[in-house]
């Protein structure tokens, strides 16, 4: 797949010259490439254990403090413009980000240190993607505005433990198009830019409540 | 033919160490049996007769209101039945469990204390005891006393023993000037030493306690539930025998712990829910090791507690990948 995406990349500037940004209607775009998926707190807590005294004081036996960390992400979707201006996609997204729990201020001395568990995490999800103004150059440089929600799925290393959760998404972007054209089977190609706040709520989670992740990608899109 | 044989193990002690869960074990031909009720429900017998402060009403409904708190314990399957009081006393090897007091006052730092009679080839517990020390201040105040000891708190402890749990090494203890040590906090009522007069949170079990009745008599979705850590424990390649293996899980703030109880170093610790847990290994030295293992036994106390670097995650039923932790010399 990245062989071929690629090559499309270094065709495409050839084909591209002086052709007008037509965007396809009811064509099917498809769109892979990869980018960060940014980090999140998942919760701070003590290991405490009950205090020689009536009253409730607990004893503090050590600190942790978990985030899920920021990793590198693959992605994959297929979209349809329903109009000039709005569209439909869907994909999944591939990370592998890290479990990291910092431990410290141990009752005994215990040296501090981050505890660490991989997690393979993919996200199917849905959006609607609504197409702006173009900004000049020919009009082949279109920003757009998506917004949608999914599914998360969270696979600990071994697969010991699979955790599900929901994903929701806000955020825009930038289209480059390479060049379009009416006939052929590859009827458009370009590239884009993704900037979003992925909310993420269940899955790997130590406290009830939305987490948000920023997450950019570029990748190259090919229309049918 | 049965052999059966009284053991008497299980000290509750006011000033000296104690820990997280372990079950009793006897051993036969090489082979290690733990030793539980296979038939329920629990009868048990009260002593007829109080102590300063507690009548022997008074005492029966503090011992029902502790079984009651292990019958409570939703992952587990056990149950006891109060069959009357009586005027014989603990430790007579008659078929039946009593609990009452008795006058020790030489055992000065001793509150209670829980015997048993057990098949040592099945490992079956035909009777159990326990008495409380009457020379000690007891009470059963709602809201405890500053004066005196909690009975309740003190009961749940021995019925846990009852029940064929050992000491748990969830706590930790300071020094005393007398010699003994004095409990700064505990994550288990099982620790072996008592909080102080008047602190009554032992009435409650917590989670170390619960996982370790319910590994014990699990009911029917316990396995499936919750998962289980094993590993070991090593310095220098080679294993450390009893060092103290906690599992917290961040998510619950639960701390569940065991013991490596070979000399590889091999721990397993089960009831966990499924999810990330930190592991933590530290000696042995908030209590006195004689409260968990032999004396016989070499226990290695001088190395530094240590987190393992990597987070254990428990499935939902099984077990789940292997842990080492490899800790350093003091």
């Amino acid at each position: 797949m990245k062989a071929a995406l690629f090559a499309l990349l270094l065709v495409a500037p050839a084909l591209c010259h002086a052709q007008p940004a037509e965007r396809p209607v009811r064509r099917v775009e498809v769109d892979a490439g990869g980018g960060v998926f940014g980090g999140a707190g998942l919760g701070a807590g003590d290991a405490n254990l009950r205090g020689n005294a009536q009253a409730q004081q607990p004893f503090r036996l050590f600190t942790a403090e978990t985030r899920l960390a920021r990793a590198p992400s693959v992605h994959l979707r297929a979209g349809v413009a329903l109009t000039r201006r709005l569209g439909v996609e869907g994909g999944v997204t591939r990370s592998r980000p890290e479990i990291r729990t910092s431990l410290s201020a141990d009752a005994e001395s215990a040296a501090p240190l981050t505890s660490v568990e991989p997690v393979d995490q993919y996200i199917f999800d849905a959006s609607l993607v609504l197409t702006l103004d173009g900004l000049g150059a020919g009009s082949r440089l279109v920003p757009f505005v998506a917004g949608g929600g999914g599914y998360v799925r969270q696979l600990h290393e071994g697969r010991t433990l699979i955790e599900h959760g929901q994903a929701y998404h806000a955020g825009g972007g930038l289209k480059y198009w390479l060049f379009t054209r009416t006939n052929g089977f590859v009827r458009s190609a370009g590239l884009r830019g993704d900037a979003r706040v992925q909310l993420l709520r269940g899955g790997i989670a130590f406290e009830d409540r939305p987490r948000p992740h920023a997450a950019i990608s570029g990748s190259v899109f090919v229309g049918f | 033919m049965r052999t059966v044989a009284l053991v008497v193990t299980a000290v509750l002690a006011l000033a000296q160490p104690a820990h997280a869960y372990l079950h009793f074990t006897t051993t036969r031909a090489g082979q290690s049996i733990t030793l539980k009720w296979q038939r329920t429900p629990v009868r048990w017998f009260v002593k007829d007769r109080g102590a300063r402060g507690v009548s022997a009403s008074d005492f029966q409904a503090a011992m029902a209101r502790a079984f009651a708190a292990w019958e409570a314990v939703p992952t587990a399957s056990i149950a006891f039945q109060f069959v009357g009081f009586t005027g014989a006393e603990p430790f007579d090897d008659d078929g039946a469990s009593v609990l009452g007091f008795q006058d020790h006052p030489g055992l000065d730092r001793v509150l209670g204390a829980t015997g048993f009679l057990i098949d040592t080839v099945t490992g079956e517990i035909l009777e159990s005891d326990i008495f409380f020390n009457a020379a000690m201040p007891w009470s059963t105040a709602p809201a405890g006393d500053p004066a005196a000891f909690d009975l309740e708190s003190v009961a749940v402890h021995e019925v846990g023993h009852l029940l064929g749990l050992g000491h748990s090494a969830l706590g930790e203890t300071e020094p005393r000037p007398d010699g003994g040590r004095r409990v700064l906090a505990s994550g288990s009522v099982m620790f072996p030493i008592s909080f102080g007069r008047g602190v009554t949170h032992d009435r409650e079990l917590q989670p170390d306690d619960l996982a370790g009745v319910s590994d014990l008599y699990p009911d029917g979705n316990f396995r499936r539930q919750t998962g289980v850590a094993r590993g070991r424990v090593t310095r220098n390649g080679a294993g450390v025998l009893g060092a103290h293996v906690t599992a917290f899980n961040p998510e619950t703030g639960r701390l569940v712990a065991g013991f490596t109880l070979n000399r590889d170093g091999d721990f397993h610790i089960a009831g966990l829910a499924p999810g990330p847990h930190v592991i933590r290994v530290e000696p042995l030295d908030d209590a006195d090791p004689e409260s968990f293992f032999s004396q016989r036994d070499p226990i290695d106390m001088s190395f530094q507690p240590t987190f393992h670097p990597r987070l254990f995650v428990a499935p939902a039923g099984g077990e789940g990948d292997r842990v080492t932790v490899a800790v350093t010399p003091k």
